[in-house]
């Protein structure tokens, strides 16, 4: 009846937005393609590829030994875990048996590759959402396990921590008080971040129920890690599949229920704790003996295909890998990132809600795009 | 005072205009210096000690200066502010890119329109109770003349602060829509909403002091705050001890609505860094993009110019109306000075540095929740409290 007052209405269209792959909140060079209606997302599309080296394709064509420096190169703010997975996988397949000791002092720097990667993740999250001076008090504590693994290795974030085999030396005299000073500074660390964060009202609004991810949706995406963990799935490839010295030591899967980014935020806080416990464990019960097992000068394999998943940071990070018959190098290697599988939750975490949730759930994803785009 | 001739008020008034001017050319470089360094400070690290363009040229004199500083017992706490120089070159000599598709006029009057607007409300601020000092008889045209604290004491004061600085919005707006580009169109819309919204509770609860005493001037205020016995159009007015409880709800409220006026933490979302770039300024380059800024800080300084005269006692030592209770026969805490009411901006604009370093940002759906759903009850309420005292008072 009134189709004559149809020019009062307002005539609205939806607007597409490019967030990245030049964007300072979207850690590196992912690229999120928003339709949106008003600030409402209509439409998220990650869009992935502009960080892509084809490390798989390299390594293929580097010697079981060469292999690992590229590894480093994936998750760069968790290379300890990337250089675990790589050595591991490849002992596998050798069925190289490695010495104890190498097995704990593994497990100890992945560990703390495990908590500076943490802290990277809760400092860039919380100046996205804001929050700048946590930003600078985890980089403070990070600096220390950057220190820690330049006495190690000589590198601070591109480690090649491990040999097949083991290590190439002995842990550095002096580097278990750098270890305990660490972790002295660390427990009054993580309380100065949650003192800024987890009573803080603005915070908890900025993220309490926001981007939600049930388990079940979480699982079929195949999610791992803290996201997994904080909908309320206990799955650590620690307790899972313990490898390194995982299995002798004492600690608990952090899980809560409610599956949104505050959840995801206590999850891994409480990883972090765990981490610092199981650095001291490694640290009190690290026993004698050699460190490097007996290993030929090149290795060749036979017509073979090996698995081998370990827990990073960011999830389940798993090597696959296929040898030839005398191959020095691997036939084919795939890696499984887990930014790469979490970063499929972004649509399914941010279609309905606001702008600013977008920048919160890929905080709260916590990918790297090294790792997504290989 | 003799009366002056034109000429006379002229030429005072365009002596006063040149002297804010310049007080807020100063004063700008050091709020920015001051947010650096308490930053700086509560994020326990030293600020900036040196500027990028190593030893030669300008910069290499600027640097030098400031390791000459970091060797001075005192200036090395400043090293660091002469660096302002070398921004104001930054800005002045960096090219001047107009988007191609950009509106051109609107790009180009948007940033003059913030400016505009921030520097006219300084206008009526009054910083000093006296004249700052008399010229010479020696000096022409002025001589034997007072420099007043205020360069137009308009009676209706505060009725002209909250109209002119509510069309400084237009500035974001305008510069948001004409850049032609989808963040800063983002952030002039969330602008308009932020401030259009925030301007309810803000503009209620500086009615409390304006009921209580019934003048919206400033000199005036302050006077009423101080606990003496005022004159307004109004009729007489003197503060009574109660109205303490209303300038004290009102002060708080007041101050969360500035900080969403000026677009600071944690009510920045027109320029929330991580989610629209740089918000509604993302095209703008050069001093263009320095009048935007320059304009912030302004406005930062009005907030805190108002929130010190209408609510912590204006020229005086005390808060809240609390002044009553020192007689002004008390040396130093007992009279009204300029001192006072720099040392209450100054205040103020550390709480915004202090809020910045520790809080993270709102959503915007959540902005305008406190706004409409908390602050605009909570302000009408304290008003209904501020006509009750005067009433029964």
């Amino acid at each position: 009846m009134f189709v004559f007052l149809e020019f009062l209405v307002f005539k609205t269209e939806e607007m597409e937005i490019n967030l990245g792959p030049q964007h300072p909140s979207t850690h590196g060079v992912l690229r999120v393609k928003l339709r949106l209606d008003g600030e409402t997302v209509v439409q998220c599309t990650p869009i992935i590829g502009y960080l892509h080296r084809g490390v798989e394709k390299i390594c293929e064509n580097k010697t079981w030994f060469q292999g690992q420096v590229w590894t480093d190169r994936m998750d760069y703010v968790a290379a300890v875990t990337n250089n675990l997975g790589w050595a591991e996988g490849v002992e596998k397949l050798f069925g190289i048996q490695v010495p104890r000791r190498a097995h704990y002092v593994r497990t100890l720097l992945a560990e703390l590759n495990r908590i500076a990667s943490h802290q990277l993740w809760l400092a860039t999250h919380a100046l996205d959402i804001g929050a700048m001076t946590v930003f600078l008090y985890c980089f403070r504590d990070r600096e220390a396990i950057l220190d820690i693994f330049e006495a190690f290795c000589g590198a601070r974030l591109t480690t090649t921590a491990f040999r097949i085999g083991g290590l190439r030396e002995d842990v550095p005299p002096g580097m278990d008080r750098m270890v305990r000073n660490f972790l002295k500074a660390f427990s009054t660390g993580i309380e100065e971040y949650e003192t800024l964060l987890s009573e803080n009202r603005i915070w908890k609004k900025r993220t309490v129920g926001v981007a939600k991810l049930q388990a079940k949706d979480a699982v079929a995406l195949g999610i791992t890690g803290p996201v997994l963990r904080a909908a309320g799935v206990p799955y650590d490839v620690r307790k899972a599949f313990p490898s390194a010295a995982y299995a002798e030591m004492d600690f608990q899967i952090a899980t809560r229920p409610e599956a949104d980014t505050y959840a995801r935020y206590l999850v891994r806080l409480e990883e972090m704790r765990q981490s610092a416990r199981i650095v001291q464990q490694c640290l009190d019960g690290l026993p004698e003996g050699p460190v490097m097992a007996k290993i030929p000068k090149i290795l060749k394999s036979e017509v073979c295909e090996v698995y081998h998943s370990i827990e990073a940071p960011k999830g389940e990070l798993g090597y696959y890998f296929v040898g030839e018959k005398g191959g020095a190098n691997p036939y084919r290697m795939h890696v499984r990132a887990p930014s790469f599988v979490n970063l499929q939750a972004l649509p399914k975490m941010t279609e309905g809600n606001l702008l600013a949730d977008v920048i919160a759930a890929i905080g709260t994803l916590d990918v790297v795009l090294g790792e997504i785009d290989r | 005072m003799t009366a002056m001739t034109l000429t006379q008020s002229f030429v005072t008034a365009l002596l006063q205009i040149v002297v804010l001017a310049l007080f807020v050319f100063v004063a700008v470089p050091v709020i920015v210096f001051a947010e650096r360094k308490v930053i700086g400070y509560v994020q326990l690290r030293l600020g900036y000690t040196r500027i990028a363009g190593g030893l030669h040229g300008v910069t290499g004199g600027l640097n030098r200066l400031m390791w000459w500083m970091g060797k001075l017992p005192f200036f090395s706490i400043l090293r660091g502010f002469p660096s302002f120089i070398a921004d104001g070159i930054k800005l002045f000599t960096k090219e001047d890119i107009v988007p191609e598709k950009a509106d051109w006029w609107v790009f180009h009057f948007a940033p003059a329109i913030s400016v505009v607007a921030a520097f006219t409300v300084l206008g009526i601020v009054s910083f000093s109770p006296a004249p700052l000092w008399t010229w010479p008889a020696a000096v022409p045209i002025v001589g034997g003349l007072p420099f007043a604290g205020v360069i137009s004491d308009v009676n209706v004061g505060l009725l002209m602060l909250v109209g002119v600085a509510s069309v400084g919005v237009y500035g974001i707006v305008l510069g948001g829509w004409a850049s032609n580009s989808k963040y800063p169109l983002l952030g002039g819309l969330r602008s308009a909403a932020q401030i259009v919204s925030y301007e309810v509770p803000l503009t209620f609860s500086l009615l409390v002091p304006v009921v209580l005493s019934g003048t919206l001037n400033f000199t005036q205020m302050s006077q009423y705050l101080s606990g003496a016995p005022i004159q307004t159009s109004a009729g007489p007015a003197q503060m009574p001890a109660l109205a303490i409880l209303p300038l004290f709800i009102g002060f708080f409220i007041y101050l969360t609505c500035g900080f969403a006026e000026t677009n600071r933490v944690p009510f920045d979302l027109p320029e929330a860094e991580t989610e629209l770039v740089a918000g509604f300024h993302t095209e703008y380059t050069g001093m263009k993009f320095g009048l935007f800024y320059l304009a912030e800080y302004a406005n930062m300084i009005i907030v805190a110019a108002v929130a010190a005269a209408f609510f912590l006692g204006g020229h005086h030592f005390l808060p809240f109306g609390l002044q009553r209770f020192i007689p002004p026969s008390v040396p130093v805490v007992g009279g009204a000075s300029f001192g006072w009411f720099l040392l209450w901006m100054a205040l103020i604009l550390f709480s915004y540095l202090w809020v910045r370093a520790t809080l993270p940002r709102y959503r915007y759906d959540q902005l305008m929740h406190v706004g409409w759903k908390w602050l605009i009850p909570l302000s009408l309420a304290n008003l209904c409290l501020a006509a009750l005292v005067r009433y029964f008072a």
